[in-house]
């Protein structure tokens, strides 16, 4: 498997004899399509991070986010949400299917 | 290294979120041009109703037709939500002048993504986007005509009545 983006938290690999992607979450890995990484950054996209500084808007700087049609769940907070945001975008970039790059968010 | 995600996709993601925006704002157009049609039938210019209801189904294909091109290029086609569709309007010419901003909305977004893809260098979508570009000139010229025609009829005594019968003109 080749590395092509790792971000403070995740890393994203290829794995060119099964035809897919692998995330590393840390505590679990999980196996995606390229549609399913489209899927997971349109999720991560249309989350408004500014919600997470408005307790009315999100009481508890959480985001559920069910991947790869309900397989699997991640509860994650602010800072892991805006690393995996990074790691996606830049995987695109990366993977040259994307122009714009995302600064670095997180340290 | 195998490049499995140009193989999956033949489009750059940037294009795709604009194209998905776009396929939002078809949508929108779609559903606004349906309420126009409602207004019409609520207030007598039937004939009006009727060319609404026809550019509500011509918005719907050109909706199709991106979202099928997403489909086409590997991409992520996203169903659109469509919220705040005003069925309020003043008179007959309000419509027809608040169409004519529609279509100016849409032609000036279409042309923000071609602008886009050539600096991307996405040609496939660059090509793609060039029938919309000559359906927009001609949507406009629609308008514009009907706007015209409005101009010179009038809406003293039976111009109303008239302008709606020669709404049929626009009607294929």
């Amino acid at each position: 498997m080749n590395v092509i983006f790792q971000s403070t938290y995740y890393t994203l690999y290829q794995a060119a004899n099964e035809r897919c992607f692998y995330i590393d979450f840390g505590q679990k890995t999980v196996r995606m399509s390229l549609c399913q990484l489209l899927a997971l950054r349109h999720k991560l996209m249309s989350i408004n991070i500014e919600d997470h500084f408005d307790s009315d808007l999100n009481a508890h700087g959480f985001e559920v986010l069910m991947l790869c049609n309900k397989e699997h769940l991640f509860v994650l907070n602010t800072l892991e949400i805006l690393d995996l945001q990074r790691l996606v975008y830049n995987s695109f970039v990366s993977l040259g299917l994307a122009v714009g790059a995302m600064e670095t968010v997180t340290s | 290294m195998k490049d499995i995600a140009r193989q999956s996709m033949s489009i750059k993601v940037e294009s795709m979120d604009l194209l998905n925006g776009q396929i939002k704002m078809e949508a929108h157009a779609s559903a606004t041009y349906l309420a126009m049609a409602s207004w019409c039938e609520q207030n007598g210019f039937f004939t009006s109703a009727k060319f609404f209801f026809k550019q509500a189904e011509e918005e719907r294909e050109h909706m199709m037709k991106i979202f099928n091109f997403l489909v086409d290029t590997g991409g992520n086609p996203i169903s659109p939500e469509v919220t705040g569709i005003n069925h309020d309007y003043s008179s007959i010419v309000d419509v027809f002048e608040s169409t004519l901003e529609h279509e100016v909305k849409v032609t000036k977004s279409i042309h923000n993504i071609v602008k886009k893809a050539r600096e991307l260098g996405d040609f496939a979508t660059e090509r793609f986007l060039d029938w919309f570009v000559m359906e927009q000139i001609e949507e406009e010229n629609t308008v514009r005509d009907i706007l015209d025609m409005i101009e010179v009829t009038g809406t003293e005594g039976v111009g109303l009545q008239m302008i709606d019968n020669k709404v049929l003109d626009w009607i294929d």
